[in-house]
């Protein structure tokens, strides 16, 4: 296990955690129901770590992509059934990435929103089809370490510690009328959809092969996905608790993405809120290019192409043409004036109804000893898969009521 | 062998990957051609979506079809060298038209820029 491939695989982890739902959620979550919500960004955190770590687990033990499998196991029909459900989903998310890093760069610059989404989506494109799967994972990831200017800002606040930790335990917090205990279901639910989003599993489990990882980088797997996942999701609780601390007391409603890099403008001043909006801006940019190589490795894995950026994008056209299309659809999803917001609730909304039919084979899977071998599920990896399972099951019942009970948690 | 064994036989055949002979990725095993009546053996592999018509509902396969096409390339059974992990083939992928979908859409794309 080399020190610095590991080191550099979990700040990469850490750096690529945020994207714009957790932001807008977490900031949101933090004005409206102070720490109370920092659980649930909790619970969701253990959720992504057991199921990344399995599919990483897959991809390095089956050595064939999580996707064909899934067909496999799953039959064609509910395999191809699967696939429609994540790739909506997934693209739907992708357009608010756009969208989101689009607006992030119209408050760095001042230039048309419109035009800095093409803009973006150029780069975007360009930076796929330029760079190697290992080094479109670690710049976006290591430039989305700017995030950590959040995790300073809540140290220079001096924020109540006591109170932050003690909203590590699941709670509801009392006094709550039932319209605001609705609201407080409903961030339950979107949090957790945003930090167990499926396109997060697909590409870290695709980019294990695409990486060719074997049996021997189970440690280097687990350690990723514990360490770096765990210490991402402090990112996430920073913009919460910042938000609880600043944003609360005063009535200020994060209802813009950008409105969370004022966090880091309080203490730090001009720089802080620069730094700030960098790190949103590469971590969202980041996630836009997994979400939209997550479908197209979704797609191509289904119905058996060539695929993967170790190649050349010649080397496996079809793939090449998909990502290229998916990020030109998202990027007219965007153009058609949607509002960011809408695209991020839509997101969470989709994402949460189809999350137990995209987790569930990977449960299977895992679990499976003729895939997996000596390495199938061991007790704590199936109990903890199936809890999470029956979470995100419910989960997904509450999503659709919640949402128009609470007209998308506004009350 | 029992039947069982026979039908979970070709149930694993299924969605195995197609290595060719030059070790090049060549698709998945998407169909299966069986000949006889009782003493049924396989006969071919089939690769590509226009195998799925047998085993998806209409509206489903439009869908397919409109994404994927509805292309299907036979392979005979005596072009496989063994079956692991995958299908091993004793021939170029492309000697059997399973490259040209890939090589076609190739054409679309420059082969510059990238490292």
């Amino acid at each position: 296990l080399n020190p610095l491939e590991l080191t550099l695989g979990i700040m990469t982890a850490v750096g690529g955690f945020v994207d714009i739902s957790e932001l807008v959620f977490a900031a949101k979550a933090g004005s409206t129901f102070g720490y109370a919500l920092i659980w649930v960004f909790a619970v969701g955190t253990v959720g992504i770590i057991v199921f990344s770590e399995m599919s990483g687990r897959v991809a390095a033990v089956a050595k064939q992509p999580v996707f064909n499998l899934m067909r496999h196991r799953l039959g064609l029909k509910l395999g191809l059934l699967t696939l429609v459900a994540s790739v909506i989903s997934t693209l739907i998310t992708c357009a608010a990435e756009v969208g989101g890093v689009a607006l992030i760069l119209n408050y760095l610059t001042g230039w048309p929103y419109a035009l800095m989404a093409v803009l973006m989506t150029a780069v975007l494109i360009a930076s796929i089809w330029v760079l190697p799967f290992e080094w479109i994972e670690r710049t976006y990831g290591l430039l989305g370490l700017f995030m950590l200017v959040f995790a300073a800002a809540l140290i220079a606040i001096d924020a109540p510690w006591g109170k932050i930790a003690a909203a590590f335990v699941p709670q509801v917090p009392s006094g709550l009328s039932t319209k605001e205990l609705l609201s407080f279901g409903y961030f339950s639910v979107a949090i957790l959809s945003a930090v167990l989003f499926p396109y997060e599993v697909y590409f870290y489990s695709s980019g294990g092969i695409e990486e060719g990882w074997g049996p021997k980088d189970m440690l280097k797997n687990r350690v990723t996905s514990i360490v770096g996942m765990g210490l991402g999701s402090m990112l996430a609780i920073a913009i919460l608790a910042n938000s609880a601390q600043l944003f609360g007391p005063v009535n200020v409603d994060p209802e813009l993405p950008g409105t969370a890099a004022l966090q880091a403008a309080i203490p730090f001043g001009r720089w802080g809120l620069i730094l700030a909006l960098l790190g949103m801006f590469f971590a969202v940019a980041g996630a836009a290019v997994e979400t939209c190589m997550a479908n197209a490795y979704s797609i191509a894995q289904f119905f058996g192409w060539m695929w993967g950026r170790h190649k050349k994008p010649w080397e496996a056209p079809r793939f090449t043409i998909t990502w290229i299309a998916l990020f030109l659809i998202a990027l007219l999803i965007v153009l058609t004036g949607v509002d960011v917001m809408m695209l991020v609730e839509l997101a969470i909304l989709f994402s949460i109804l189809v999350l137990p039919l995209t987790y569930l084979p990977l449960l299977l899977l895992s679990g499976d000893r003729k895939y997996m071998r000596e390495h199938v599920n061991g007790p704590l990896a199936k109990t903890l898969g199936w809890l999470y399972f029956a979470i995100i099951t419910a989960a997904a019942i509450a999503a659709l009521p919640l949402f128009f009970l609470t007209s998308g948690g506004n009350g | 062998m029992t039947p069982d064994g026979r039908i979970k036989l070709v149930s694993e055949l299924l969605d195995l990957p197609l290595i060719d002979s030059e070790g090049k990725y060549c698709g998945i095993v998407d169909d299966v051609e069986l000949a006889g009546t009782r003493d049924l053996k396989l006969k071919a592999l089939l690769v590509g979506p226009g195998a799925y018509a047998g085993r998806l509902p209409r509206w489903a396969m439009w869908l397919v079809k409109r994404i994927a096409g509805d292309r299907v390339t036979r392979v005979a059974i005596d072009r496989i060298r063994t079956i692991t992990d995958g299908v091993h083939l004793e021939c170029p992928g492309r000697d059997l038209g399973l490259h040209r979908v890939e090589t076609a859409a190739g054409r679309w794309i420059p082969r510059k820029g990238a490292m």
